[in-house]
């Protein structure tokens, strides 16, 4: 089993300060980490190569400082580290994103199966995995919650709105998890150490060869941001209270009544 | 400003599940139980409406003065969070 | 079988890094170990750093270690009045002196100790100890175990790790204050006005025996760079003096009269508490045993007189003296309790160790002295 996790580095949104004065997140100082849906899809691939074996890669593309977290993922075990890095990504939407990243997976080369986060949590678009699948044309398997192989084929549970969707499809495939997979482990000693020995590898589009330049960075982004807004907040709602529930509906419908609701 | 205002602005990486304090909820001594109420610079130590002790590690600023005044008394059990849970001071 | 590392640190705060950084220099094998997700990061002083010990370990530290102020101007309040002198005419405690931030300062040393070799690994909490025949032969942390000839345990003033060695008695109440502080964001240029200073220059103001406080509570202010640490110290024992909590006593020194204007504007950024010692001998762990050395705060290597508290400076010196003797064993391939025993004599030698602690006067004698 050869499994390759796509990752992306986000700002930790504990961090983030909305200014007072235009009401604008404050990006400038907050520290990155790894996206954590994506440590789910590290700790999963781990899992999958703990049980069968193989080896485990990770992607990033993103500046070089995305480094780090990749680093973080050799801690928790994986085996390699590739960085995409380059001014020709820079811009890149998740259309762009997702086409930069399966040429790195091509770069790679022999997997079976590739496992993302279902989302990241600084733009929440959950799109690029898809899009990824299609652009490698492999089957998609999302928001999974448990993932096996059998011979040449996954076995997946999807979680879907009306319970869990069962699904067997022929490897290779790629997989969307959530935090319902697993609980992410965190790096032991030995992992800490391991990864210090360890290099992550950067390449660019001319590391790869053959990228069409089109679909890269800004000029190959179709999105275009429109605007950004905070939401206004809403009102604080109300706490009907009562000694029984018969009592607390008396009172919300007595209080619904008096503003003329009902 | 409320101290939970003010560890608001503090950055912790909780550990929800696991308490890295265990505290004697039925310590029968009173007094003492108001000695950790007033010494925890957190103020994580309270009582409810019953008078029962609460006690909540999320927030806890790893000074370690309730185990010094109450370790073996209130306090059962003392250690730090695993690691890189806890707080994480900014400044210092 | 041969050990992981030489030497393994626990800690990662002043004394585990200068320790580290000294051993690394020398080509002593080092890893350092810190619970934190980054060195600095469960640190918190007051804090003034007086600088005369780091600056023999880095003689360029003005220009490149990250300090706040150099402390010029001492403020003290003490029973409703307050005296002000510029901290170059009070002798041994105006000596030069920053205020510090610790998550900054910290991590600036550790870097020192990295380029110099020393191996660091963050986010990991050493939870015991390995010990065979009565010699410490490494650490355990989870299920994991890493060897070294000699761990120095630098792990801050709880050290729980030197009590389950048995070196180190549980902290009495009466003999640990806890202190917890304020971080208050301003802006450099509004410090320097409301304070008297001039850009790179800064404050140190104690309180003592103010009533709002009570008598037990003692309070602190620093001007950094562009914020104010502002404190309380209060000895954890004397909790039932005072009808406030240690949290609320920080809240009276906020608005303190003389206090309250100068913060005018100013806005939180960080809140945080930590124990300090009353140092001094009586509280000084066992400082070496067959494999293990003790330095810092987990050492009690602190001294605090009320108007004066100084720690890092301490730290600094036991992690030079312990890094001499760690060379020494390293050379010798002896780690025994009695090769070691030479950094229990050099911190009975030291002056900065011993001494600092003879020429501190009572604070009724500085009372005194203010009140001429």
């Amino acid at each position: 089993m050869n499994i390759i996790v796509c990752i992306k580095q986000v700002p930790d949104t504990a961090e983030i300060k909305i200014d007072p004065v235009t009401n604008t997140l404050i990006r400038a100082g907050v520290p990155s980490i790894v996206n954590p849906y994506d440590k789910n899809a590290v700790e999963a691939a781990l899992q999958l190569k703990e049980a069968y074996g193989g080896k485990v890669t990770v992607l990033s593309m993103g500046p070089p400082a995305a480094e780090n977290a990749l680093r973080e993922c050799l801690e928790m075990g994986a085996d390699e580290a590739v960085l995409m890095s380059g001014r020709e990504f820079g811009g890149s939407d998740t259309y762009a994103t997702s086409y930069i990243l399966s040429q790195g997976i091509r770069y790679i080369g022999d997997y079976d199966m590739i496992i993302c986060g279902k989302q990241a949590i600084d733009g929440d678009t959950g799109q690029t995995g898809a899009s990824m699948s299609e652009h490698l044309n492999i089957p998609q398997l999302t928001f999974a919650v448990k993932i096996d192989v059998d011979g040449e084929y996954a076995l997946v549970d999807r979680e879907v709105d009306e319970g869990i969707m069962s699904l067997k499809a022929k490897l290779p495939v790629l997989c969307t998890v959530g935090k319902d997979i697993n609980e992410p482990r965190t790096a032991t000693m030995k992992g800490k150490m391991r990864a210090k020995k360890m290099t992550v590898k950067v390449i660019n589009s001319a590391d790869i060869g053959n990228m069409d330049t089109s679909k890269m960075g800004l000029k190959g982004s179709p999105t275009r941001v429109k605007k950004t807004f905070t939401p206004s907040v809403k009102k604080a709602g109300m706490k009907v209270e009562g000694k029984s529930a018969a009592e607390a509906v008396e009172a919300l419908l007595g209080d619904m009544k008096a503003k003329a609701l009902i | 400003m409320t101290i939970q205002d003010k560890l608001g602005v503090d950055k912790f990486n909780t550990d929800e599940l696991h308490s890295h304090i265990q505290v004697d909820k039925t310590y029968g001594d009173k007094e003492e139980i108001q000695r950790v109420i007033r010494v925890c610079p957190a103020g994580l130590y309270s009582l409810d409406d019953d008078g029962n002790l609460l006690f909540d590690h999320l927030g806890c600023l790893e000074c370690g003065t309730c185990r010094v005044l109450s370790g073996g008394k209130v306090i059962k059990e003392w250690n730090y969070p695993a690691g890189e849970k806890g707080i994480a001071f900014r400044q210092g | 079988m041969e050990a992981d590392f030489d030497v393994i640190i626990v800690g990662g705060g002043i004394a585990g890094s200068v320790c580290a950084y000294q051993l690394a220099k020398a080509g002593v094998g080092v890893l350092v170990i810190e619970r934190g997700t980054s060195c600095g990061s469960k640190n918190m002083t007051g804090g003034r750093i007086y600088t005369h010990t780091l600056a023999k370990v880095f003689p360029e530290y003005a220009g490149e270690a990250p300090l706040e102020r150099k402390i010029v101007k001492d403020i003290f309040t003490y029973a409703g009045k307050t005296v002000e002198y510029p901290s170059a005419d009070l002798g041994s405690q105006g000596e030069e002196s920053y205020s510090v931030l610790r998550k900054g300062f910290d991590q600036w040393v550790a870097d020192q100790a990295e380029n110099e070799g020393a191996m660091y690994i963050t986010g990991i909490r050493v939870d015991d100890l390995l010990v065979e025949d009565g010699k410490v032969r490494g650490v355990i942390a989870g299920d994991e175990e890493m060897t070294s000839e000699l761990v120095i345990l630098a792990d801050g003033v709880n050290s729980l790790l030197a009590q389950k060695l048995g070196m180190k008695e549980e902290i009495r109440p009466g003999e640990a204050e806890v202190g917890a502080k304020e971080v208050i964001k301003l802006d450099a240029a509004v410090i320097e006005e409301r304070f008297g200073v001039a850009p790179g220059e800064g404050v140190s103001w104690m309180f003592e025996g103010v009533s709002t406080l009570g008598h037990k509570g003692n309070g602190f202010l620093y001007t950094n760079k562009d914020s104010v640490s502002l404190g309380i110290l209060t000895t954890v024992g004397d909790i039932d003096c005072s009808e406030e909590t240690v949290a609320g006593l920080v809240d009276k020194l906020h608005e303190h009269p003389e206090v309250k204007p100068l913060l005018e504007g100013g806005k939180l950024v960080e809140y945080s508490a930590h124990l300090l010692g009353k140092g001094g001998e009586v509280t000084r762990p066992k400082l070496y045993g067959d494999g293990v050395m003790v330095i810092g705060d987990a050492a009690s290597m602190v001294v605090n007189r009320g108007y004066v508290v100084r720690g890092m400076d301490l730290a600094v010196e036991s992690a030079v003296l312990a890094a001499e003797t760690a060379m020494a064993a390293n050379e010798a391939g002896d780690y025994s309790a009695g090769t070691l025993a030479s950094y229990g004599e050099a911190v009975k030698n030291s002056a900065v160790l011993s001494g600092a602690q003879e020429n501190i006067k009572n604070l009724e004698e500085v009372a005194e002295v203010f009140s001429e």
